[in-house]
Formats: structure tokens, C-alpha cells, sequence
């Protein structure tokens, strides 16, 4: 009786297993087939449209209906809007991290972890909603900008969506300091402050930036938030109070109209590329500093 | 409790630390009872007893390192020259100014050694950039390291082996010009050979410094010490010279330990 | 600040320069305590705002009725059902194959080949970009497919977005419980597999749960990937059904697509109502995934955590 059971429960086990790597298996599929296919479709516009890769990534013209579209306004929107949110966000976030690790009580504790998993779960579009209906008007009325629209209201959004993000990945590079660095800092006489500046932070540099880079990859991917409140004109960044336009706005506002197999359509696949290979070697980057660092 | 017999054959010297009645609790866990001892001013005074009877707590509380711990207190009186370093007035910072620490494991800041030895005077306001290569050479001289290291010195310190590790974190509290250092079971980690360096080292810092060292090998404390205080279970059993305390030790509990018959 | 004041003045209290060096501590102190406290106020501001604005939107036929195109009064029913009914969808297919990949890797592969390239694969499909996730459903369910757009298409496209999260929160869940417990009751006779169905994975079911229910907060607000894939409208004679193969604008698309192409006048009061609904949403997905955590692990386990 034992043994029919045994062969019952080793037959039931070996078909679920190879149903988990079925499973398992269909994740290798999906990366080969969403990859493979993305790449085949956004280099059209270099093989089928024959436009040079080099004049899609520099020229400063997008002009799709002259049978020239040129990328280099969105590429230079992606990495204005990214570069105003990191250094906004970036420097927050490592302080907030650091107060989370080194400073803040567990009462204090208790209500800001929360309150950075609730920022964590509200969706990108109501943050754009909150940037047009709340940051947009005030930098309107205070400002020069005359719409509103622009880099700096992208850029805020931007910043505090990555927050978290920094926030967390920051607190986590602080808490794995061994304790006996900070003893030994403070058995010398060193204030706390002094000691988070003159050890921990330099200690920490490896995974603060990983936090950061991190914070990096998914500003440079995030789309709603900042199509609601960049303005979206085809146009170079000029200043932080004028419309222009990312790599992600584009695809959203012109996609729609664009018809399957038209240049427009390759255009934007090819963009949708060109995040896909920055998104990935931000990560990759990543990966490859902390193998040195350990 | 028993008191700290002051030892009949006590040299001239002065008391550097005096520990009066301290109390250390943990939340409601008492880790030190009624602890009474005076540390002789450029003396090596070494505290024994089997793990966990409260040496490392006591040497703690002698620089105020218990601040550090949420829920921990300390009671009772330490008076550092005659002046009490728990006083409203009293000032860590300077407390571990005056009062240096090496602890158990080695641990020397990422960077490179000269920076790590000229830490200790660079946050306390030092600048000039000849006195700290002064200071670091002295400092590097009086742990018994410079010569090893002083054509490495913009190298980092985490390339040091263990034993060199933990010299250079003597070195880093010698180059504060400490009164007292506090050493918490400094060789524990390391090889005999690297043992021995260190407590050649220790007798050499006995000419500037006051050294209060807790250490778990008995011969090591006959080896350095001139006074030894043995702790059992959060009291000092007793204290004296560290001939006496070996030879004829007064206390049975104290006689047990010494002879293996615990700990 | 020049020279070290040497405290061989043989005293233990503070000297100037010590009192220099606190004041900058505490000065750090609280300029760090304010960047913190500032995270929560905006966030309450926020809460606030929306609340205010939104609160009074929120009338039944608003929340049940139809959406209108071109004239005021518009509602956000079939945008909420089609909200849950995406979710839904997604679920069904990412469940079972993120916690069955999830339980492979961590439980049966041996570490080799296969093993990297699955991690790799789920580390690769994790940086996709949404949009990009997006456009991907498009070229195949959309074009390929020649679906046009369908909530099937969308739950597919999402299902390959949140694939990585599951998995990586399956692993840990299991990772969490400790191999005592599978010896345990491999020791007894057991096969790997009964462990894991029996002991393991109701051990692991609080954490698991609260994963996927946070996941599930996340696809409920996910806007990009569904612009291309499941649309922009909801069919007028049938807003409420089952078929997964028609268009299917969810909420958060709704809000979107409000503040960039609808040309209602009211659009403020739809834009507020439809914002106020997804934060409450996502509220209500957070307090539950916590709430049912402890609950499954408790009742599961016998313990709190």
C-alpha cells in the first residue's frame, strides 16, 4: 500500500514539475519573443526606411513628412527632464535615507515608511494629474513661463515619483554598514553628523549609487506623469518654463495617428527601442558595479 | 558588596579612573552591580572573568559608549581626574577624546591608513597639514606599525592583514594623545604572533598612557597587567595587584576561575 | 576652527570647539528631520486636495453612469468595470505562471544554464518600460493579431509586465520560510513537491498575498501599456460584459485620456471624481494587502508572522 502511495505521489510531483518548467520556461519565451520582436520592428526605419541610425539619434529635425525623422529633440528631452529629476530627487532622497537609517526614531519611523509605500502605489497619471492641476498653475502664476508647461513642472513631478525609489535603496545602503564603523567613528570623539558625513556616506558610496541609478532608469522610462505637464512641443528644452517634448511624450501623443507601416510608426518604434537599450544599460551598468564592489 | 581592597603594595601612582558603586542596566536587565575599582594612571589594569559577566559592559560604560544604546543606564559614579564623566556638564565628545577605545575586531575605516589614523584629530579641528603627517608618524611609531607601513600610508587600510588592522586601530586612538585607552579583548582575533606584538605594544603604551584592557586569556593578563579585577556575574569579585590576584587570591570564586574549575 | 583645543586643560566639559561641532550636528539634525516630515505633509496635502476637490463628483451617476463624448454629465461606470475586470484578467494569467516560475527557481533548479537564463530573462523583462511594454501589445495583439483593441490584449501585455515582480515575490515569500521546515517533512516521506504544496507555500501565503495584492494595486493604476492595447473607448451597447475581446478604457487610462484629447466641458470634475477613486483604490489595495497578509499567515500558520 506504502508503495502504490509512493508511486502515486512521485507521478503527481513529476508533472508538476514539468508544468513549472513550463513555466518557467514561457518567462525565457516572453523575454526572447517581447525583445526580438521590438528590435525587429524598431530598426524598419534604419532597414526598411533606409534613414541612417546616426542621423536618428543626432539631427535636430523631426520631420516625418519631409521623410526625416530626426530624434535628437526627444533624446535631449529625456535627459533634461531625468537630469533636473535626479539632481532634485537624488540629493532628498540619500538625506531622507540617511534620516531613515541613522536618525529617525521608531515612532517616526512608523509613519514615514508608510506614507513612502502609499507614494509607491499611486499610479503615474495621478501624478500628472496633480502636476497639471496644481504645479502647473502655481509655476504659471509665479514664474515667466506663460503656459506653465515645461522641463520644471516635468522635472518636480518627475523628482518626487523617483523619490521613493532613492529613498528606500538609500536606507537599505546605510543599514548594511557593519556597526562597528559608526563605534568606532564615535569612540573617537566624533559628533553623529560628522560621522554620517566623514564615514558612513563615503562607505555607503557603492549602493547610494546604485539608489541613484536606479532613481535614474525609471525617470527615463516613465511617461504619463510627464506627458500630462511637459507641454509636448516638438521643440529643444529652452529654459525650465518652455514646452518640449521626451522620448516617452512622443510616443504617446503621436502613436495614436500614426498608421501601421508608416514612417511615423517606425519612428516611434525606434524610439521605443532606443529607451528599451538605455533602460538596459542603466541596469546592466548597475549589476556590473556592485559584482566589483563585492 | 566586597569592596575594592586597595593593595597593600600600591605604587605612588595616581588614581586615573575611579569607579564607585556603578549600576549598568539593559532596559530592565542588570548587566553590572555595585561595581567599585580605580584605575592607576599610566598602569595596565586588567579585568577578567568567564563570558558574559559584564567586563566589556563595564569597560563600556568607562567612556560612555552606553550612550549609543537606546534603553541602556548607567548609575553610580566615574570620576575621570577627579571629575565625574557622567555630570550634566560632561561632554562625550570629549570624553572620548580624552578616553580612547580599541575594540574586539578590527575596524578601520574604508580608507586609506592615513587617513584612518588622522581621523581622530582631523574631526576634532586639526588642519594643518604638517602636524597630522606628525601626528600620524608618531601615532604609527607608538603602535609599533610604522615601520610596515610607512611607504604604503596613502594605501588603503583594508589591504592590512588582521594583525595590522587592529595596530592601526591603535594607532588611530594613540593619535589622539588619549589619557586612557580602553582595549576590549584586542587580540582576540588574531594569531599568537600577532598577539604578542600587541601585548609588546601595550606595555610599551604604559610610559604615556593609562590602559584598562578586558581580556578572556589569563595568561595574557598575568603576561601585561599590574592590576587585575575579576569579574563574576556582573560584581568585581576582587581586585589587587595582578601577582597577588595569581598567587594567592583571597576570594574562592576568584581562586575557582584562576584554577579552571569554571569559566 | 585652526588647532585642536587639547583637552589636557583637564576637563570634561565642552570646549568651543566642541560646541561648534554640535551645533552643526544639531543644525543637520533638524534640517533632516524637516526634509522627512516634509514627505508626509505633502503627502497628506495631497490626500487632502484630492479629497476636497473630488468629494463632491462622487455621485452615483457619476460612479455608475456612462461616459459621455461630447457633453457634460459624463460617468466613469464601465471605465471602473473594465478597471477591475483588466485586473482580473491579468491575474489569471500572471499568477500561475509567475508563482509556478517562481517556485521552480527557487525550489527545483539546479543552478546552471537554465536557471541563469530564466533569472536573466525575468531580470530583462523587469526594465522594460511600459510604454515600451505597450508598444509591444500593439505590434502583436493590435497589428499581428488583427484584434484591434481588446482587454484580452491589454491583460496580455500586462500580464508580461508584472510577470518579474510576481516571480521576484514568490521567491522571496518561499525564501522566507526556513528549510527546517521542507526537512521536516521530507524526513516524514514526503516528495518535494508535497512539501512544498503542503508546508512551504502555506507558510509563505501571507507574504505571497500581500505581494499580489500590491501588484494588483499597481495594474489597476497602469495607464501606458494600456493606451495601445485595450483603448481608449468602451463599447456602447454592452459596457458591462465578459467578452475580453473588445475595447476596454480602464479609469486610469479615463483620467488620462480626459486631460489630453476629450473635449467635455467638465472635464475638472471628471478629472477630480476619476483621480479621488484611484487614490481610494489604491488606499484600499494597500490596507488589504497588509490586512489579509497577517490574516492568511495567521490563520495558515498559527503565527503572526
Amino acid at each position: 500500500m506504502i508503495a502504490v502511495q509512493a508511486r502515486r505521489s512521485h507521478r503527481t510531483e513529476l508533472i508538476a514539475v514539468l508544468g513549472l518548467r513550463f513555466a518557467a520556461g514561457f518567462v525565457i519565451l516572453a523575454m526572447v519573443a517581447v525583445l526580438g520582436y521590438l528590435a525587429f520592428e524598431g530598426t524598419k526605419t534604419f532597414y526598411v526606411d533606409k534613414f541612417p541610425l546616426w542621423t536618428f539619434l543626432f539631427s535636430p529635425d523631426f520631420a516625418v513628412d519631409a521623410g526625416h525623422p530626426g530624434a535628437a529633440v526627444f533624446i535631449v528631452g529625456t535627459l533634461a527632464v531625468t537630469l533636473f529629476a535626479i539632481v532634485v530627487g537624488g540629493p532628498f532622497g540619500i538625506a531622507v535615507g540617511v534620516f531613515l537609517a541613522e536618525i529617525a526614531p521608531y515612532r517616526m519611523t512608523q509613519l514615514l515608511k508608510p506614507a513612502i509605500e502609499v507614494m509607491v502605489g499611486i499610479p503615474s497619471v495621478v501624478y500628472g494629474w496633480l502636476g497639471l492641476t496644481l504645479l502647473v498653475p502655481l509655476i504659471r502664476t509665479h514664474t515667466s513661463s506663460p503656459s506653465g508647461f515645461g522641463l520644471a513642472a516635468a522635472g518636480i513631478v518627475l523628482a518626487i515619483m523617483i523619490l521613493p525609489t532613492v529613498i528606500t535603496l538609500s536606507e537599505d545602503a546605510f543599514r548594511s554598514l557593519p556597526g562597528s564603523l559608526k563605534e568606532g567613528s564615535l569612540a573617537l570623539g566624533a559628533t553623529r553628523w560628522q560621522t554620517i558625513t566623514r564615514v558612513l556616506l563615503p562607505s555607503a558610496a557603492s549602493g547610494l549609487a546604485v539608489a541613484l541609478i536606479l532613481g535614474i532608469a525609471r525617470a527615463v522610462g516613465e511617461t504619463l506623469a510627464i506627458q500630462m505637464v511637459l507641454g509636448n512641443a516638438t521643440q529643444f528644452p529652452q529654459g525650465l518654463f518652455a514646452p518640449t517634448a521626451a522620448l516617452t511624450t512622443e510616443i504617446v501623443t503621436d502613436m495614436p495617428g500614426a498608421t501601421e507601416g508608416s514612417l511615423l510608426e517606425h519612428a516611434l518604434f525606434s524610439m521605443a527601442l532606443l529607451l528599451l537599450v538605455i533602460a538596459m544599460l542603466l541596469i546592466v551598468f548597475v549589476r556590473v558595479a556592485l559584482r566589483r564592489r563585492s | 558588596m566586597i569592596d575594592a581592597a586597595q593593595p597593600a603594595t600600591a605604587s605612588t601612582a595616581a588614581d586615573k579612573i575611579v569607579a564607585r558603586d556603578v549600576d549598568v542596566f539593559y532596559g530592565s536587565f542588570q548587566a553590572i552591580k555595585n561595581a567599585s575599582l580605580s584605575m592607576k594612571a599610566e598602569h595596565v589594569t586588567a579585568l577578567i572573568g568567564p563570558s558574559g559577566c559584564g567586563k566589556s559592559t563595564f569597560l563600556r560604560a568607562l567612556d560612555r559608549m552606553h550612550d549609543l544604546t537606546p534603553g541602556a543606564r548607567v548609575e553610580g559614579t566615574i570620576l575621570l581626574d577627579g571629575e565625574d564623566i557622567y555630570s550634566p556638564e560632561a561632554d562625550p565628545v570629549v570624553i572620548r577624546h580624552r578616553i580612547g577605545m580599541v575594540f574586539q575586531r578590527a575596524n578601520p575605516f574604508p580608507k586609506t591608513i592615513y587617513e584612518n589614523v588622522i581621523y581622530g584629530p582631523r574631526i576634532h579641528g586639526e588642519r594643518n597639514r604638517a602636524k597630522l603627517d606628525e601626528i600620524a608618524e608618531r601615532a604609527l611609531r607608538q603602535a609599533a606599525l610604522w615601520d610596515e607601513v610607512k611607504d604604503r600610508l596613502h594605501r588603503s587600510a583594508l589591504d592590512l592583514s588582521g594583525g595590522q588592522q587592529q595596530r592601526m586601530c591603535i594607532a588611530r586612538a594613540v593619535a589622539l594623545s588619549p589619557e586612557v585607552i580602553l582595549m576590549d579583548e584586542p587580540a582576540s582575533a588574531l594569531d599568537p604572533i600577532a598577539t604578542s606584538k600587541i601585548e609588546d605594544l601595550i606595555g610599551q603604551l604604559t610610559e604615556h598612557f593609562t590602559v584598562v584592557i578586558v581580556t578572556h586569556s589569563m595568561q595574557q593578563a598575568a603576561r601585561i597587567s599590574d592590576f587585575t579585577a575579576f569579574f563574576h556575574l556582573g560584581e568585581i569579585v576582587e581586585v589587587g595587584p595582578t601577582n597577588q590576584i595569581f598567587t594567592h587570591p583571597r576570594e574562592k570564586r576568584t581562586e575557582d576561575y584562576i584554577t579552571g574549575r569554571f569559566g | 576652527m585652526g588647532n585642536v583645543v587639547h583637552p589636557s586643560a583637564r576637563s570634561v566639559a565642552a570646549t568651543s570647539s566642541v560646541r561648534a561641532r554640535k551645533l552643526a550636528d544639531g543644525v543637520a539634525t533638524v534640517i533632516l528631520w524637516a526634509m522627512a516630515s516634509s514627505i508626509i505633509v505633502m503627502l497628506a496635502a495631497f490626500i487632502v486636495y484630492m479629497v476636497y476637490l473630488g468629494w463632491s463628483a462622487l455621485t452615483p451617476s457619476f460612479i455608475f453612469g456612462m461616459p459621455k463624448q461630447t457633453t457634460a454629465g459624463g460617468g466613469i461606470g464601465p471605465e471602473i468595470y473594465n478597471s477591475f475586470y483588466i485586473l482580473m484578467l491579468t491575474l489569471i494569467f500572471t499568477v500561475p505562471i509567475a508563482v509556478a516560475a517562481g517556485v521552480y527557481i527557487q525550489e527545483y533548479a539546479l543552478p546552471g544554464m537554465f536557471r541563469n537564463v530564466v533569472q536573466f530573462s525575468a531580470e530583462s523583462l523587469a526594465t522594460i518600460p511600459s510604454v515600451v511594454m505597450g508598444l509591444f501589445g500593439l505590434l502583436v495583439f493590435v497589428y499581428l493579431f488583427h484584434w484591434q483593441f481588446t482587454a484580452l490584449g491589454g491583460a496580455l501585455t500586462l500580464t508580461l509586465l508584472n510577470l518579474p515582480a510576481l516571480m521576484r515575490v514568490t521567491q522571496e515569500a518561499l525564501a522566507s520560510v526556513p528549510d527546517t521546515m521542507r526537512e521536516a517533512s521530507m524526513g516524514l516521506g514526503g516528495t518535494k513537491w508535497q512539501a512544498i504544496t503542503r508546508v512551504v507555500l502555506p507558510s509563505a501565503i501571507g507574504r505571497l498575498t500581500t505581494g499580489v495584492v500590491l501588484i494588483a494595486g499597481r495594474i489597476f493604476g497602469e495607464t501606458a501599456a494600456l493606451i495601445f492595447t485595450a483603448g481608449l473607448s468602451v463599447p456602447f451597447n454592452h459596457p458591462y460584459d465578459l467578452n475580453p475581446f473588445r475595447p476596454a478604457e480602464t479609469l486610469a487610462v479615463h483620467l488620462w485620456y480626459t486631460h489630453s484629447e476629450s473635449i467635455v466641458p467638465d472635464v475638472d470634475q471628471i478629472g477630480n471624481g476619476s483621480a479621488l477613486v484611484l487614490l481610494i483604490m489604491v488606499l484600499v489595495f494597500n490596507v488589504a494587502a497588509r490586512v489579509l497578509g497577517r490574516r492568511l499567515t495567521t490563520h495558515f500558520t498559527g503565527r503572526s508572522s
